[in-house]
């Protein structure tokens, strides 16, 4: 048989991938069609990852082979990825935030005019069009690092077609984008597949994959579970080949046991983008904040942790005017973060479990200065089964935990100081559905012990499944507050995209 | 959500002002401050400081450091003067191999790095003693001796403006193209500012490496040449602890130590303060033995100042 006659586009075949020992891949192959849509899932640590820096030349595979665009190749480079048509958006987006648009786009492929001098002109032009074939218009010259992130994603895409990509891996794109951006997202995924490029799609968000992907492949534990194509599985068909066992109840049922205010926000502006903001949080509550990207949701919760200074407004706990300097302030009152960037502002990923969790409450545990490991030990094996964090043992480094774990390792953190109310951003980003499913009983477990909880998402199904009230920003306001009942995503999203506000009553 | 003028180019604003405050302390206190002559000397010195500081930003650009540069330009100075011996004959040749000394340890420093992945603070660390041990081991006294022609360089003047100078300048236009015109440039600040995201795009890290180490060298190694130059025989004192003001003027200037950000302009502003800061003192009349304490109280002063402006 000829090489051309061949009907996929890509072929991985018998990849094996080991880390000292620990097998990331084993036997895995699955074929690309050319034009489609192939959504990749599986929880983390699946080997989702792996595959795809694989396959964009960022790994060699201990064995196996790739065959794109009918040529067989032992293991890829990263330029010889590149150049023969392969590009990867990636989760953490690949810019350099001190460069410009048009510099980003066509970083390491310069438009030169002699001597290796980079003919600026050119690159403005070139990446203007591209920008406007998305249908983004934006300065050039802005660097990327003071774009919004729903921005710089585009950027990557543009920077994706300039490269004349055949296969583009999209690493979780809608993670970091809400509403209309993603709907955007969609319509550009929709077209090029019309102009023949094939696009492998790697989401957590099932509804995604069933929205636009032709086809599926599932992977769990290094392995390949099957590829199918999407209309022949159903959405609890789908789970289950991902995760081994059925999610009967997603969102565990409320307990309801409402207290009195603990947190009362009173008109609180900022200078980030806040704007006389106000709400009560009351004791063994949850309350959702909803909004997209940028509408100052993030900013609510530094400004309330004492991480940004408020311009005019107070903050009350339990009735008591407070003021936070910074968030040690915060802390001593109660009150503790779980941040939305689990990898820059949750966690010491160099650290070891152990002594990421202990940290908070390093002077409660120790002597006269010295820590008592024995102490640490008890602390890290009581949270390990408390939340179910599956770990080698307390010394293990967290960047080699899977996101799900490491969210877990999170919020056992914040958990040490025994705070009163804890604001969640973004709790379970990056996390796959099993460990979705025991994030969201873990919020249930607290809020029923009357902790109460500001829970800021970008998924509107955790929104509406887990919060008693539901606030949504724009543009640094409180636009509508809902009940979970009397409302739903399209009623949210319209509150927080179009320029309506809730009549107050 | 775009920044202003001011904002974007705050830094620079800031260095340039603080040399206008020096200019009107010393305008204030000596006539002999504000003269061409004077004025033309500070040039001419910083273009001393600049040659070496120019390599280092560059070394700083991608996230890396180099703190051999002191113990190289010693090194060079000692070996051009010998291979000089004061004979005309030999100026290009001694020239050529000096630049080519420099080159081989700027390659060197890299190969280190690229190869063994050892971090550029160890590798130019050891260097540091590596080229000092090697000078001191030729000489601690004044060796060699440069040739008359090659002396008389240092006062010549084209149109008015001496030599050094002349070269000083184009030597700063063509670092500006370097970074702002050319791919080499921008793969510069795509390796300071994001390491990976560089990799990722295909940029071969390596091969930048292997040229900003080398410029880096050749530009102390051309240092040495300067200073030769001036002094005429080969003093294995010239050098000593150059590369921190080397590293404080390119910081001064508004390079960030974590790579990715900075600018010719800047360092240039970093050297000409740190310069007349020198010429100040001595006009001043205040002892040399303050000139530590001073440059780093405006290093702080010029550094504290950023960081209120970023706030």
């Amino acid at each position: 048989m000829r090489e051309s006659q061949n009907p996929y586009i890509l072929e991985m075949r018998n990849i094996f991938k080991s880390f000292g020992g620990v097998n990331a891949l084993r036997d895995v192959s699955f074929q690309c069609r050319p034009g489609t849509v192939h959504a990749l899932v599986g929880e983390n640590g699946a080997g989702k990852s792996t595959l795809i820096k694989i396959l964009a030349g960022a790994l060699l595979p201990d064995s196996g082979e790739i065959i794109f665009k009918g040529q067989k190749h032992q293991s890829f480079s990263t330029r010889k990825a590149l150049n023969s048509g392969i590009s990867v958006i990636y989760q953490e987006l690949a810019l350099v935030s001190q460069m410009t648009v048009a510099e980003n786009i066509f970083l390491g492929r310069e438009p030169r005019k002699y001597f290796g001098i980079v003919d600026k002109k050119r690159l403005k032009i070139e990446a203007k069009k591209l920008l406007k074939q998305l249908g983004f218009e934006v300065d050039m010259d802005m660097e990327v690092g003071e774009m919004t992130v729903a921005y710089q994603q585009m950027v990557e895409i543009a920077k994706a077609l300039s490269k004349n990509a055949d296969l583009i891996i999209m690493d979780e794109p809608s993670a970091i984008l809400a509403g209309h951006e993603l709907d955007q997202l969609f319509l550009i995924i929709e077209s090029l597949k019309k102009r023949g490029v094939t696009i492998i799609y790697i989401s957590h968000r099932l509804e995604e994959v069933f929205r636009i992907a032709n086809e599926v492949t599932i992977l769990k534990d290094g392995q390949l579970v099957g590829t199918k194509p999407i209309k022949d599985l159903s959405r609890g068909e789908l789970v289950k080949m991902m995760v081994g066992r059925t999610l009967e109840e997603v969102f565990p049922v409320s307990f309801n046991q409402l207290g009195n205010p603990v947190l009362q926000v009173e008109e609180i502006s900022t200078k980030t983008i806040l704007n006389q903001v106000s709400f009560n949080l009351r004791e063994g509550e949850i309350l959702g904040v909803a909004g997209m990207v940028g509408s100052g949701r993030t900013e609510l919760a530094r400004a309330i942790f004492g991480a940004d200074p408020l311009t005019s407004g107070t903050i009350k706990i339990k009735g008591q005017d407070v003021v936070f300097k910074n968030p040690a302030d915060a802390i001593r009152s109660k009150i503790s973060l779980v941040p939305e960037d689990r990898k820059n502002h949750g966690l010491f990923t160099k650290l070891s479990i152990l002594n990421n969790i202990t940290l908070p409450i390093l002077s409660k545990i120790s002597r006269w200065g010295f820590t008592d490991k024995k102490k640490e030990n008890e602390i890290v094996e009581r949270e390990r089964q408390i939340h179910s964090i599956d770990m080698t043992s307390g010394n293990q480094e967290v960047q080699y935990l899977s996101g799900g774990n490491q969210q877990k390792v999170v919020l056992s953190k914040s958990l040490q100081t025994i705070p009163e109310v804890i604001i969640m951003d973004e709790p379970t980003r990056g996390v796959d559905v099993g460990a979705k499913f025991e994030i969201y009983q873990l919020i249930r477990q607290l809020n029923k012990d009357g902790i109460a909880i500001l829970m800021i998402s970008s998924e509107l199904p955790e929104i509406l499944g887990l919060s008693d009230r539901i606030l949504v920003m724009r543009e640094g306001k409180i636009v509508a507050e809902l009940t979970p009942n009397e409302t739903n995503e399209e009623m949210i999203i319209e509150f927080a995209t179009t320029n309506t506000q809730q009549s107050v009553p | 959500m775009k920044r202003s003028f001011f904002q974007k180019h705050a830094i620079i604003l800031i260095v340039y002002a603080l040399i206008l405050v020096l200019v009107v302390i010393g305008a204030f206190n000596s006539e002999h401050f504000l003269t061409l002559r004077n004025l033309t000397n500070v040039m001419r010195q910083a273009a001393y400081l600049g040659t070496a500081a120019l390599g280092e930003m560059m070394v700083i650009l991608i996230a890396g450091i180099d703190l051999s540069v002191g113990s190289l330009v010693k090194l060079c100075v000692l070996v051009s003067a010998i291979l000089m011996d004061g004979d005309p004959d030999n100026v290009w040749m001694a020239v050529s191999l000096t630049l080519g000394l420099g080159l081989s340890v700027g390659l060197i420093h890299a190969f280190l790095i690229n190869e063994l992945n050892m971090s550029p603070f160890v590798v130019t660390f050891a260097s540091l003693f590596i080229l000092k041990g090697i000078s001191l081991s030729i000489t601690t006294k004044p060796i060699g001796r440069a040739s008359r022609d090659f002396l008389m360089l240092y006062s010549e003047k084209i149109a008015g403006i001496y030599v050094i100078i002349f070269f000083f300048i184009i030597l700063i236009l063509m670092m500006m193209f370097l970074l702002n015109k050319t791919i080499f440039g921008k793969h510069i600040y795509a390796i300071g500012g994001n390491l990976s995201v560089a990799q990722l795009s295909g940029i071969s890290v390596k091969r930048v490496r292997y040229g900003v180490y080398s410029l880096c060298s050749v530009l102390a190694a051309a240092t040495g040449l300067l200073w030769l130059m001036r002094m005429g025989v080969g003093d294995p004192v010239i050098g000593n602890g150059l590369e921190l003001n080397v590293i404080i003027a390119v910081v001064i200037g508004g390079t960030s130590l974590f790579g990715g950000r900075g600018t010719v302009i800047g360092v240039l502003g970093g050297v000409l303060l740190l310069t007349f800061t020198d010429n100040l003192l001595v006009i001043l009349g205040v002892s040399q033995f303050y000139s530590g304490l001073i440059k780093g109280l405006i290093f702080v002063a010029a550094v504290s100042l950023y960081k209120m402006e970023n706030r």
